[in-house]
């Protein structure tokens, strides 16, 4: 047994990658007593060192220098809360470190006690990604034109830092295994055709049957409206054909006396005449071969009505034609015209040349292998997204061979059973990456372009790569034209699954779908019902709702606007109703499109969005708390801490307020005067507060419980501001470097499949520092992490692995 | 191949590492059970042995965990006196009709539950530790880790007494976008049970596809067929899809070869699972028809689980489910029983009256469902005479006792069934401050799985139960 697991020798890992860099250790060492500590001497010790350890940090017990520069985790805090500025904390008449000192405390941070090589960092260690839910359906619409529904099939996917694609957590369990092999199965029987030939069919559905002068349509006869509906159906060869006729009567419950007749007419001819009477749903199906010379033929269904029985006399007296409501029904559920039958007029059936392109292929076993192995080579080519071996052809070939060798078993079976076996592989389930077979040797190595064309498809369509990428991966040249492709790519329809995808889950815009919010609570006895006549929070509301965040991003991706639009704009994407919601008058229409907003309006940006808004509400009332989380985390990028375990009682604060029912805002504030509470809810507080004008639903509202709202406050980091509109230009104006770098934290943990590492600083604040520099287009972004070593890299693997898929030799 | 030789493995969790190594080692070999070797320390035979999840009177012995998120309000759900003169607290009178078939245990704790070092994320500990007594690993993404859940590791012992080694079930189909509690990756929030420390078995939310694989799939009378079509089929798949998972795990390094684990672990089992069809013979039938999906009415969609969580225990597919009613931390609203405010929300209650009763409306509201189900099995009779709840053991519980402190010390659970007579129901039993995994222990030996010496925190078993 020569391999064993690693992850419980921690001591050894250390010890071998510690090796190499003794000599740099050795000078960050140095370089830490001579900048860094006087540093942290002079604005940080007073609370986290000499025995003060606040927040459970001390900066002074480290242990010893070489222990100092190890401590990744302490050094990766300080580096995020001084950068944002929330260390040192803003205090009255304190010393404030100058850029110069951050500098100087981040560079240390960063190049000696990370040892980031700028040219050459770790790129990190992306798992395997199993495909989720999503990607599956994605690619199996590429890969075999079919819409297979995974959300229903296959159970939720766990998600990791905040995204349902990290290779870490997206296990496979039996279940899902037996899933996948059932999905493989039915995907297949769906998709691709099982014999070469077949017959014509064309099916045409009630509906198309229709009265002449347009009096009514074959879904809908009924037993007392005297009526003929009709269609045409144009052959041209002179054959025979078959005309499957598939109708149904019902009655309802309650006996009804009507009755008719109803009369199936082939160009004419009676074909069926039968007598129909009130019973519970009975199923009438006609079939009938005709011989046709070309030209037009006429199906036609007519419908007499005959004197009802079991009435009485005030039916008796009623002619019967005359209408009237009856629950004797018929309707045509569909007519099909198979032909010509003759063997020489068959034509390929649906889809067959796009899995079986070329001539058929005939009977002789010899010709079929060759086919075969030409096809499915092809096929897990792109299933699997890069060049497969022969061995894994000839497995493949006879998996095939098995079943079209067979008698009576057509070729087309044969190969789509091989199919099966390609889409339940893990080659097929799991992106695996593999280095660029040309790369020096080294601890990091290039992807190879097969792998960073999926990288490429998957961050970017949710989907796997087209032919054009394959063709470019094929001759190596997708490096060479990486920008104009992630171009064509931004433009191509299916960014839609990185818009969806990335908004549904950096701001919670899946979730409005199915967060419980009580409308009728929220918007009070007053509230005008919908068009159902209800006061809810409906299906249509909440899908418009998540349909405005995604149309706002993508206008921001594909127009390469600002970033910082998506925190502050003068524009919204509305129709009719949302216009309404959010009281901006003057849009008409359902139709959601971009709308200059008035001045003055709070709307414009992603925090104002109806989206955001209801996903951070309880189901009855706003939450100002998870408003300001949602901010800090996903906006500014600086989470506040969890809630520690055991929250104070609130009964205490209470009795403040001697029996008065105190406002939500009075409430926080007693919370934030507690010591324990202050240090976080001083920062979450004042950003949920300012959001308090919108309530749960995201509606404008002037009073909460007939109280006045106080939307003005200050940020932790000193900027204050009288009202969202304000707080929106604040942020967008005085803390962009934060909505830069949180932004591309949040991409960058998308694309990757993997959460933010303290060896990603380096890549992380020189994007951010090209968004300051480059007016915040969404492009640096982007481009930025796909051209990073984080996405372009890979750690290489272990020395003298096998890639080929031979078997190991035996020791 | 040398036979690997291990020393019998005490604690589940450790039973993962030996199992990857183990797999590493086998290879081809994937016809010997693998858990099996590792738990028991000797070679063992495919199948159960005679005494596995059995009764004395020969009837199946069965054990399911059922979760209810975001605790109990203490004040309602505690049963007044103690022992068989106890008085049902106002939550659970739905189940007096039950009092003699149920134990309401005070006292069980899980440690590993609480802040410990971790700090906040009660809500995903108490889900992640409820099943495996273990400490969850905090992390976001990178190796996620607790421990092997008490259901697995029965079932994986279990392996082919029933049609099914186990059932995961869950009424949670709609998952928080973004991060879930505090750090805490979302697999701890939705899991209850885990196959190994690192692997969760995710539970299936979709009732008709719960009973398509208890049942098969297509009408009544094709079912059968349909089932052998598709197994006949799957079985021409599996060599290539084993060969392409060995050389794909050859290529890895580290802990990317543990993602094929998973994938050769599920091929064994699906191997595993078409064996046993060909040797049960006919598929149940169950007397129900095919659920049409997830039901729009949460009560609904809860009773559905619970009906085919009894459907599957009264044709004996299964001796082994876990059912997760919400993960902890759920916000879900109950309009039905007129409280439109969340869960969660409510049940961080700060003392507040108004919300003190809607918390415990909701717990009942969660009882009367488990009622409904308990009456269920108790009408069914058994192959034995007895009713299966008779033969059962149901834990019903919670890994927060007090949603309003996240406190995890004297969890609220009750254990209905009488474990095949092993169990002494009817009472209120205070056991005073232990584990949780004590109570588990026992299960396991009662399910007739030996040498399994502990779980998680346990420090041994509870005696009086």
């Amino acid at each position: 047994m020569s391999r064993r697991s690693t992850r419980f020798r921690p001591a050894f890992i250390l010890g071998a990658l510690a090796l190499p860099v003794t000599a740099l250790a050795t000078d960050a060492a140095r370089n830490f007593r001579a900048s860094v500590e006087p540093l942290l001497a002079k604005y940080c010790l007073d609370c986290h060192g000499g025995g003060i350890r606040k927040g459970g940090v001390s900066l002074d017990e480290l242990g010893s220098d070489a222990e100092v520069v190890r401590r990744h985790d302490v050094w990766f805090a300080v580096l995020k809360n001084v950068r944002a500025g929330l260390m040192p904390p803003l205090e009255d008449g304190a010393a404030r470190p100058t850029p110069a000192e951050i500098d100087t405390l981040s560079r240390w941070i960063k190049y000696e006690a990370f040892g980031i090589d700028p040219l050459d960092p770790d790129p990190g260690r992306v798992a395997p990604r199993r495909l989720n839910r999503v990607e599956y359906r994605n690619t199996i619409r590429d890969l075999m034109g079919h819409d297979f529904n995974s959300e229903v099939e296959f159970p939720p996917d766990d998600s990791g830092n905040g995204f349902d694609n990290n290779g870490e957590v997206l296990t496979i369990s039996p279940l899902l295994l037996e899933k996948y092999l059932a999905a493989a199965e039915a995907i297949v029987e769906k998709a691709v055709p099982k014999v070469g030939r077949v017959v014509r069919e064309r099916v045409a559905s009630g509906r198309e049957f229709r009265a002449e002068g347009g009096g009514g349509t074959g879904d809908q006869l009924n037993a007392r409206r005297a009526m003929t509906v009709s269609r045409n159906f144009t052959v041209e060869q002179a054959d025979r054909y078959q005309v499957i006729m598939e109708l149904e009567t019902r009655g309802t419950f309650d006996f009804d006396g009507s009755r008719c007749r109803l009369i199936g007419r082939i160009d004419g001819e009676e074909k069926f005449n039968e007598l129909v009477v009130w019973s519970e749903r009975r199923p009438l199906r006609r079939e009938f071969e005709v011989e046709w010379q070309p030209g037009r033929k006429t199906i036609s269904f007519e419908v007499v009505p005959l004197p009802s029985v079991g009435e009485g006399a005030a039916a008796e007296a009623r002619p019967q034609s005359a209408p009237g409501p009856t629950s004797v029904t018929m309707r045509v559920n569909s007519v099909t015209v198979r032909g010509p039958l003759s063997e020489r007029h068959w034509i390929a059936p649906e889809n067959h040349g796009r899995f079986f392109p070329g001539p058929l292929v005939g009977a002789d076993l010899g010709e079929r292998d060759r086919r075969a192995a030409e096809l499915l080579r092809a096929f897990a080519t792109r299933a699997f997204r890069r060049p497969v071996d022969d061995s894994t052809v000839e497995r493949l070939g006879f998996i095939a061979r098995q079943v079209y060798a067979q008698p009576g078993r057509t070729f087309e079976e044969g190969v789509g059973r091989a199919m099966m076996a390609v889409l339940a592989s893990p080659r097929f389930l799991f992106r695996v990456e593999e280095s660029d077979p040309a790369a020096p040797s080294g601890p990091y190595a290039p992807l190879d372009e097969w792998s960073l064309a999926s990288r490429l498809s998957y961050f970017l369509w949710s989907s796997m790569p087209d032919e054009e990428l394959f063709a470019l991966a094929g001759r190596g040249e997708l490096r060479r034209n990486l920008r104009a492709q992630v171009d064509r790519m931004v433009r191509d329809p299916k960014a839609q699954g990185l818009v969806r995808n990335f908004t549904g889950q950096w701001l919670q815009a899946r979730d409005v779908e199915s967060i419980p919010i009580n409308a009728r609570v929220v918007l009070g006895p007053g509230a005008r019902p919908n068009r159902d006549g209800r006061v809810e929070f409906d299906g249509v509301f909440r899908r418009l709702m998540r349909a405005e965040t995604e149309a706002y991003f993508e206008h921001v991706l594909r127009e390469d606007r600002s970033l910082l639009e998506l925190v502050d704009s003068d524009y919204a994407f509305l129709n009719a109703r949302l216009a309404e919601h959010y009281g901006v008058p003057g849009v008409e229409g359902d139709e959601l499109r971009k709308v200059t907003l008035p001045p003055g309006s709070p709307r414009g940006g992603v925090i104002t969005q109806g989206t955001v808004l209801a996903v951070t509400s309880n189901p009855t009332r706003t939450s100002p708390v998870k408003r300001g989380v949602f901010i800090l985390d996903n906006i500014l990028g600086t989470p506040p801490p969890p809630a520690p375990p055991d929250v104070p009682d609130l009964e205490e604060a209470r009795k403040e307020f001697q029996g008065r029912e105190p406002k939500l805002s009075e409430m926080l504030a007693a919370h934030r005067s507690n010591k324990l509470c202050h240090s976080c809810h001083s920062r979450m507080d004042p950003l949920g507060l300012a959001l308090e004008n919108f309530n749960a639903l995201g509606g404008w509202r002037d009073t909460d419980a007939r109280q006045p709202i106080d939307p003005a406050g200050m940020l932790i980091t000193g900027e204050r501001f009288a009202d969202v509109r304000e707080l929106k230009r604040v942020i967008a104006r005085e803390r962009a470097a934060d909505v830069y770098r949180c932004f591309t934290e949040k991409l960058f943990t998308y694309a990757l499949g993997r959460g933010v590492e303290h060896f990603d600083s380096h890549t992380i604040e020189a994007i951010t520092r090209r968004l300051l520099d480059g007016g915040g287009k969404a492009s640096i972004a982007l481009l930025g992490i796909i051209e990073s070593p984080a996405f372009q890299r890979r750690r290489a693997a272990p020395a003298g692995q096998a890639l080929s898929m031979a078997p190991p030799p035996v020791p | 191949m040398k036979k690997p030789s291990f020393p019998v493995v005490a604690r589940a969790s450790d039973a993962a590492v030996t199992r990857r190594r183990f797999l590493r080692g086998v290879g081809a070999c994937l016809s010997l059970p693998l858990f099996e070797t590792a738990l028991r320390g000797a070679p063992a035979a495919a199948g159960g042995g005679p005494g596995l999840a059995t009764t004395s009177t020969g009837a199946p012995l069965r054990m399911a965990f059922v979760y209810f998120p975001n605790g109990a309000h203490q004040d309602n759900w505690w049963p007044t006196g103690e022992g068989a003169g106890f008085q049902l607290g106002r939550t659970m009178e739905p189940l007096a009709p039950l009092k003699g078939s149920i134990q309401v245990l005070g006292g069980l704790d899980h440690k590993n539950a609480t802040a410990g070092n971790d700090g906040a994320g009660d809500h995903a500990r108490a889900n992640a530790t409820f099943l495996t007594g273990e400490r969850a690993r905090k992390t976001d993404s990178t190796d996620i880790r607790v421990g092997i859940s008490v259901d697995q590791v029965v079932a994986q012992r279990l392996g082919d007494v029933t049609r099914f080694p186990s059932l995961e079930l869950s009424c949670d189909a709609v998952r928080k976008s973004g991060r879930c509690d505090s750090g805490y990756s979302c697999a701890y929030q939705y899991n209850l049970s885990w196959a190994s420390p690192g692997t969760p078995v995710a539970p299936e939310p979709n009732p008709r596809l719960v009973f398509e694989r208890l049942f098969g799939s297509g009408a009544p009378g094709e079912r059968q067929r349909n089932l052998e079509l598709r197994q006949r089929t799957q079985k021409s798949l599996l060599d290539f899809v084993l060969d392409d998972a060995k050389a794909l795990q050859r290529q890895l390094g580290g802990r990317d070869r543990d993602k094929l684990d998973e994938y050769l672990t599920g091929v064994r089992e699906i191997e595993r699972r078409i064996a046993r069809t060909e040797r049960f013979g006919a598929l149940p039938q169950p007397g129900m028809e095919t659920p049409v999906g997830i039901p729009s009415d949460y009560g609904e969609h809860m009773d559905l689980m619970y009906d085919l969580l009894a459907l599957s225990f009264e044709t004996d597919s299964t001796r082994v489910a876990t059912l997760l009613l919400a993960g902890d931390g759920s916000n879900k609203a109950y309009p039905q029983i007129g409280i439109p405010e969340g869960h969660h929300y409510c049940s961080h209650h700060r003392n507040d009256a108004d919300l003190m009763d809607k918390i415990a409306r909701i717990d009942r509201y969660y009882m009367e469902r488990f009622a409904r189900f308990l009456g269920r099995l108790e009408a069914k009779k058994d192959v034995d005479g007895r009713s299966v709840l008779h033969n059962s053991m149901i834990v019903y519980g919670c890994g927060n006792s007090d949603g309003n402190r996240h406190t995890h010390h004297n969890l609220p659970i009750v254990l209905a069934g009488a474990g095949g007579g092993t169990l002494n129901p009817g009472r209120h039993v205070r056991l005073g401050g232990q584990p949780m995994s004590n109570l588990f222990l026992g299960m396991i030996d009662r399910m007739g799985v030996n040498g399994v010496t502990r779980i998680g925190d346990s420090s041994g078993r509870i005696a009086g139960v």
